[in-house]
């Protein structure tokens, strides 16, 4: 039986990671469905999700074959690499280094995209079907990685993939009540969380990959999410500060 | 085509989109590994090398994104 405090974490991480993923995704199938109909969005959305799912059942079990330790270790330097790299990106966007994601210019986009290739239907409606389908296996493959990296230990699977099927069901619940691109999501706030959580899930996995752990059991996850997080914070103030000083 | 080009990309951003912060991660794994197999570090200490190691990767991935954004 998996206890509060591993379970927590874990259901949180793939809730806020998968949460990024699936409203950048949506985006792009409303701009699909409003240009060129639910028909293209929905098939492009559906055969996406096959993918993703036989790619899931063709790899999945294969994972329960590796060592733990092996596995810890791999799966915590690739945790490690791509939670480093959103918080970096978080980072700086929040100190104002680089520009904040804008779903409502990220939706304009699309559907100007879309609108252009209007000249014959069925060609139209093939390349919105194929934008829909690319940008669900994107952003659904970012969501699998999330799912199993963070799940990289026995009984742990469970929590991770419910965070992700929460993170689904109050995305598409909220993208279908008010049918716009859901801009009011504090994306970077929830990128520099999710940066955090994943980079110390990675310093956890990686330490137990080695055969040397951090005393605590699994406490430290917090603490460490807690650290990063407050050095991510104190840099943000830094770049602030620095270009107030320069301004 | 375009759909697999556009997955290798992707998968490409997802752990090299700035390749310096990725090899000191990478370094900082790999040194470590090596000093607890050497035994030039307990394992007691190994797992808080790690963390010193990654707040310098992102310190330096931080400071070379406000260097060339």
């Amino acid at each position: 039986m998996v206890d509060l405090a591993t379970a927590a974490p874990i259901v949180g991480a793939s809730f806020l990671a998968s949460t990024v993923e699936i409203v950048e995704a949506f985006t792009i199938v409303l701009a699909v469905s409003v240009v060129r109909g639910i028909r293209p969005a929905a098939l492009g959305t559906g055969a996406a999700l096959a993918v993703l799912g036989l790619a899931v059942a063709l790899f999945g079990p294969l994972l329960s074959s590796v060592p733990i330790h092996g596995l810890q270790l791999v799966i915590g330097v690739l945790l490690l690499v791509f939670g480093l790299g959103w918080l970096r990106k978080a980072v700086l966007r929040a100190g104002g280094v680089l520009a904040l994601h804008d779903e409502d210019a990220a939706f304009s986009k699309e559907t100007e995209v879309l609108r252009r290739g209007d000249a014959d239907a069925r060609a139209a409606d093939w390349l919105a079907g194929v934008a829909a389908f690319k940008a669900v296996l994107l952003e659904g493959t970012e969501v699998v990685f999330i799912v199993l990296a963070v799940g990289a230990r026995p009984g742990l699977l469970l929590p991770s993939a419910l965070g992700a099927a929460a993170a689904c069901v109050l995305v598409l619940g909220a993208g279908a009540l008010i049918r716009k691109p859901l801009a009011r999501i504090p994306e970077n706030s929830l990128k520099f969380a999710v940066g955090a959580l994943l980079t110390g899930f990675g310093v956890f996995w990686v330490s137990e990959g080695l055969d040397a752990p951090f005393p605590g059991g699994d406490w430290p996850i917090l603490a460490l999410v807690a650290l990063f997080l407050a050095i991510a914070l104190a840099m943000v103030g830094l770049l602030r500060g620095r270009r107030a000083s320069v301004a | 085509m375009d759909v697999l080009r556009s997955l290798g990309a992707m998968i490409f951003k997802m752990f090299a989109a700035d390749l310096g912060l990725t090899l000191i991660a990478l370094a900082d794994v790999a040194l470590t590994a090596l000093a607890l197999r050497a035994h030039a570090v307990s394992p007691a200490w190994a797992p808080f090398l790690l963390v010193a190691g990654v707040c310098a990767a992102l310190a330096v991935g931080v400071w070379r994104g406000v260097r060339n954004p």
